[in-house]
């Protein structure tokens, strides 16, 4: 009977062993199901949240997919209609200023020039190759109150736009091509906060090289950084593309400077410039195929890096 | 009319609103009118509050994906739409709300609309600059652009309201 008992209260307390690890992953399994029930809303609200904000991060860096922005179809053809309805309303504004552009070009033309000396006639120029074509587009959806600002153009891969290509419109620039599909792009506007386009201010001696930053607060007024302020800058001197990356040609107004401040404890002026173009009213703007960048990608590409 | 039909219409409506109305007019001021926080506040009290995050989440898509904001108008929406519940309890009547009402301003009274919405609002609007700006240092813009935008937003709100209440009344 003793020996029995003891046997039976071996198997006893084997089996209490086995049913207690059960009872605490059962309470386990029961508190985790408890918790997720109590703060069901939160979980829901946090998963939702990372959702947006992980968009947000990741598409700012770099666009991974078009269907998210005005680049899919639908988005692109309810703003389609209302483009259709509204770009009349500056149609007449517009029709001057092509007007006056055509007149500039015009006067530049040789064959409508008087010919001074009747000898030579010019035939075919080899001192001068076409380096930039243009591609014309319209602007169908825009903002200029976000710190961020992206317009998107009637025009994409289809007509050869690439990623990486300068806009502007007659007044000024514009800004780069962030995302180009099939007959739609994105333009990364000069009223982003990290556009960096290269830029020269014109003064007396020498051109002074900076960097375009905006500031995300009137689309009028943007700043040149990296003027080194032992240089004299005049105001409403030009400031003009450098044309060093290939993005833009050299000498496409960028605007005018209205303002130069020193910056405290660096040898540098904070400038503030005053844009050429109003970028509330931008309906046509031109984008620009270098057709030398591939040549300037790949000698850069040879530069050694430096480890 | 079936109020599931009457706040799918209001979702359209409200989207291609924003979209193609307020997202285009450029005030200057750092001024952004926003009209889509006014939907959420109008949907029904009844409604609970993972179905109501849903119906924000889908709403601020539709306006990010109009606006080229990736996710900043979702952010927002979802933000309000969680604090909602939270809001109406603190200032609802203390036997909790007719299920037969709406949270519109003819039916709850035009100072609890105001309170309430105007809270909300002001939440949205702020956490939307503060993710826009991303920068503590400029606080005082953020705040500018919260409380510009935000009040003109509160008074689009009144004037749409007055829409709606005035269509209803003619029923």
């Amino acid at each position: 009977m003793v020996e029995k008992s003891s046997l039976n209260e071996g198997t006893h307390s084997h089996s209490t062993e086995k049913k207690s690890g059960r009872i605490t992953t059962f309470v386990f399994m029961r508190n985790l199901i408890a918790f997720l029930q109590r703060f069901r809303i939160f979980l829901v609200f946090a998963v939702l949240q990372i959702l947006a904000l992980s968009w947000y991060v990741t598409y700012l860096s770099f666009p991974r997919n078009q269907y998210l922005t005005t680049n899919n179809n639908i988005a692109i053809q309810v703003l389609e209609w209302e483009h259709d309805l509204t770009k009349h309303f500056n149609l007449s504004k517009n029709n001057t200023q092509l007007q006056w552009e055509n007149i500039y070009w015009r006067k530049r033309q040789p064959k409508f020039m008087y010919q001074l000396s009747r000898g030579k006639v010019k035939i075919n120029d080899t001192i001068f190759e076409q380096q930039y074509t243009y591609i014309p587009a319209e602007v169908i959806n825009s903002s200029i109150d976000r710190s961020n600002n992206y317009f998107t153009l009637n025009v994409g891969r289809a007509q050869g736009i690439k990623r990486g290509m300068g806009v502007f419109c007659q007044e000024g620039v514009v800004g780069v091509i962030h995302y180009a599909s099939a007959h739609y792009s994105l333009v990364k506007t000069v009223l982003t906060e990290d556009i960096n386009i290269d830029v020269n201010i014109h003064s007396k001696k020498s051109d002074l090289p900076g960097f375009i930053k905006w500031d995300g607060k009137n689309a009028r007024y943007g700043t040149v950084t990296g003027i080194n302020n032992d240089l004299r800058i005049k105001k409403w001197s030009k400031v003009v593309t450098r044309g060093g990356s290939g993005i833009f040609p050299k000498g496409i107004p960028v605007g005018k400077v209205s303002h130069t401040e020193p910056i405290e404890g660096q040898a540098l002026w904070k400038v503030d410039i005053l844009f050429a173009a109003d970028y509330r009213r931008l309906q046509r703007v031109y984008v620009i195929k270098n057709l030398h960048i591939a040549e300037q990608t790949a000698l850069e590409a040879r530069i050694p890096e430096e480890d | 009319m079936n109020i599931v039909y009457k706040h799918i219409i209001r979702f359209v409506v409200f989207a291609f609103l924003q979209a193609l109305v307020f997202n285009q007019l450029n005030i200057g001021f750092g001024i952004h009118l926003m009209i889509q926080p006014l939907f959420i506040m109008l949907l029904p009290f009844e409604l609970a509050v993972i179905p109501l995050m849903g119906i924000a989440f889908l709403m601020g898509l539709v306006i990010d994906i109009f606006s080229n904001t990736f996710g900043l108008n979702t952010s927002a929406l979802v933000l309000m739409a969680y604090l909602r519940p939270i809001v109406f309890k603190f200032y609802g009547p203390r036997e909790g709300y007719d299920p037969l009402k709406e949270p519109t301003s003819q039916d709850m009274g035009s100072n609890w609309f105001a309170l309430v919405y105007g809270l909300l609002l002001g939440l949205h609007t702020f956490w939307f600059f503060l993710l826009e700006i991303f920068e503590l240092g400029r606080f005082g813009f953020i705040l500018q652009k919260t409380i510009l935008s935000g009040g003109l937003s509160f008074l689009l709100a009144l004037l749409i309201q007055s829409f709606i209440l005035n269509s209803k009344q003619k029923k």
